[in-house]
């Protein structure tokens, strides 16, 4: 029976679809365009995701300068403790000879390089934070010790991290409130078609009920129709968003070099499912919550 | 074979001190009481806005009563769960004055739509709508559509529809108001042959010429309340005088 009823709610939501195929095909346009909008928002989302996990790993180093006149038992003392310590993912030490050899091999220094006497570097204690915020503990920790260079401590810009961290938790939140905002619009216009598509059946609605058909057998083929639309303004807007997504990162990879973006094809297999489970759940709850006034018994 | 109705047992149907006011204030039913036993036919006649559509809209539970209790085979329809109704539903055959017929299906998608609902197999349908066709002598008409078809044979699809799921009640509100006198006399002996199968019928009209000549019982309303209720009477009061009070 219940194979029987869904065959039937699937025939009619078919000929709901394409009886009122104007309306139909509206509603999948504009599903489409919130689709790539909400496409567009995870991609670009996903993009700086892959660059301030880039940038986390960055910040969350930090080198600790050991004061000269600091014995190295009491630095290996220091080392040890800190790499007991569970926020703490390594602890490497680079003695004074070791910081000029890689402060010489960068490129970067090499006129300075030439005009260096002695060793005025301090040797140092790298340390690789687990999590961005343990960050500024650790160097606080790092600060009490008596073994740092009291005139340049540590190389921590807490500043710098925290801004980037409030600015990165921005951007997290407005993606998920414009999320939010496109799936609110999307049920909106399916809740509307749908609507349309019930006024026009509202007579055989109105049969269906006092012949006795449950609440279910009548909202059935409006759902199926919701997710119908749903599912094919999500196919159409995935195959646009893939067709333009690598052609986008190169684009903005050569206007803008310094924001390190890349073209990520595993991304799509999530961004299919997303798109087609939300283009389904939109289209059911749209119909749902359309039909919900004229199917009451 | 009619049926003789069997007054001494539990009534199929029973409307006790039922009350409706719309929610415009209107007073459309005023302390109704009505018992209806099983295989009964009855006429519910009255002027135009008397309360007739009111008790029929009452007893399919379109509406709910705003005081007193309506029972249908032993359940009150007033508590009555929502999820609970479709399954009431099936027990009552409905037939209206505009038939209810939807356009855009053929005679036998028609009647057959009765029985989708149910969930029921393709070749029980076919079976089912095959006897209603042929109890509403419309074999051959299958595949056309109602907007070819007379307003008689429109009413007889309904009919066919209303019965095709075997109906234990039929309700029908001026299922001849539309049809001229001869198909008004037709479908009037339809629906005397599904009593005479055991389903009771309560019907509201407006035709006075049908209940007369019927002589089944005749429960007049007037302003919302019972006037009268005469188990063998006539469209208008004075004819009935003699006749044997119901109650």
């Amino acid at each position: 029976m219940i194979l029987r009823n869904l065959k039937f709610a699937l025939n009619s939501a078919w000929q709901s679809f394409w009886r009122n195929l104007a309306v139909s095909l509206a509603a999948v346009l504009s599903i489409t365009l919130i689709l790539i909008l909400a496409g567009i928002n995870l991609l670009v989302g996903h993009a700086l995701s892959q660059v301030l996990d880039g940038f986390r790993t960055k910040v969350s180093e930090i080198s600790i300068n050991v004061s000269d006149d600091t014995p190295l038992t009491n630095v290996y003392e220091f080392q040890q403790q800190l790499a007991a310590d569970p926020r703490i993912a390594s602890v490497q030490f680079i003695t004074k000879d070791e910081a000029l050899k890689r402060f010489k091999s960068d490129p970067q220094n090499m006129i300075l390089a030439q005009q260096i006497e002695g060793n005025p570097l301090d040797a140092k204690l790298d340390v690789q934070v687990r999590n961005l915020d343990d960050v500024a503990s650790i160097d606080a920790l790092a600060r009490k010790w008596s073994g740092v260079d009291p005139t340049d401590p540590t190389n921590y810009q807490g500043d710098f991290v925290n801004r980037m961290l409030q600015l990165s938790q921005w951007l997290e939140l407005a993606g998920v409130g414009l999320l939010i905002i496109l799936l609110i619009i999307s049920v909106v216009i399916v809740m509307n078609t749908i609507r349309t598509a019930v006024y026009h059946r509202r007579k055989e609605i109105e049969v269906m009920k006092l012949v006795g058909a449950t609440e279910w057998f009548v909202r059935g083929p409006f759902v199926i129709e919701g997710v119908m639309t749903g599912l094919i303004a999500a196919a159409i807007s995935l195959a646009l968003l893939v067709v333009g997504y690598e052609p986008a990162v190169v684009r903005f990879k050569s206007d803008i070099g310094f924001i390190p973006l890349s073209y990520d094809p595993a991304f799509i297999s999530s961004l299919a499912r997303d798109l087609l489970l939300a283009g389904a759940l939109l289209g059911a709850l749209g119909s749902y919550i359309g039909v919900r006034r004229y199917v009451r018994i | 074979m009619v049926l003789t109705p069997d007054f001494a047992t539990r009534p199929v149907i029973s409307f006790q001190h039922v009350h409706k006011t719309y929610p415009t204030g209107t007073e459309a039913l005023r302390d109704v009481n009505l018992e209806v036993p099983e295989g009964d036919f009855l006429f519910l006649v009255g002027p135009s806005g008397a309360g007739k559509s009111t008790l029929v809209r009452l007893l399919i539970r379109e509406e709910k009563p705003s005081k007193g209790k309506i029972f249908v085979d032993g359940v009150e329809l007033g508590r009555m769960k929502r999820r609970k109704l479709p399954h009431y539903r099936r027990k009552v055959g409905l037939v209206f004055q505009d038939f209810k017929l939807l356009p855009n299906l053929t005679v036998y998608e028609n009647i057959a739509f009765a029985l989708r609902v149910l969930g029921e197999a393709d070749h029980s349908i076919k079976n089912r709508v095959a006897e209603a066709l042929d109890t509403v002598s419309l074999y051959g008409k299958e595949n056309t559509y109602p907007a070819n078809l007379s307003g008689g044979e429109q009413q007889r699809v309904a009919i066919a529809r209303a019965l095709v799921h075997a109906p234990r009640f039929i309700i029908a509100d001026e299922p001849t108001g539309n049809l001229d006198p001869a198909t008004a006399w037709e479908i009037m002996q339809l629906f005397l042959r599904i009593n005479a199968r055991g389903a009771t019928v309560v019907m509201a009209t407006h035709n006075r010429e049908i209940v007369d000549l019927l002589r089944r019982r005749v429960v007049a309303i007037d302003a919302g309340q019972i006037a009268r209720d005469d188990r063998s009477g006539r469209y208008h009061d004075d004819f009935a005088k003699s006749e044997v009070r119901a109650q």
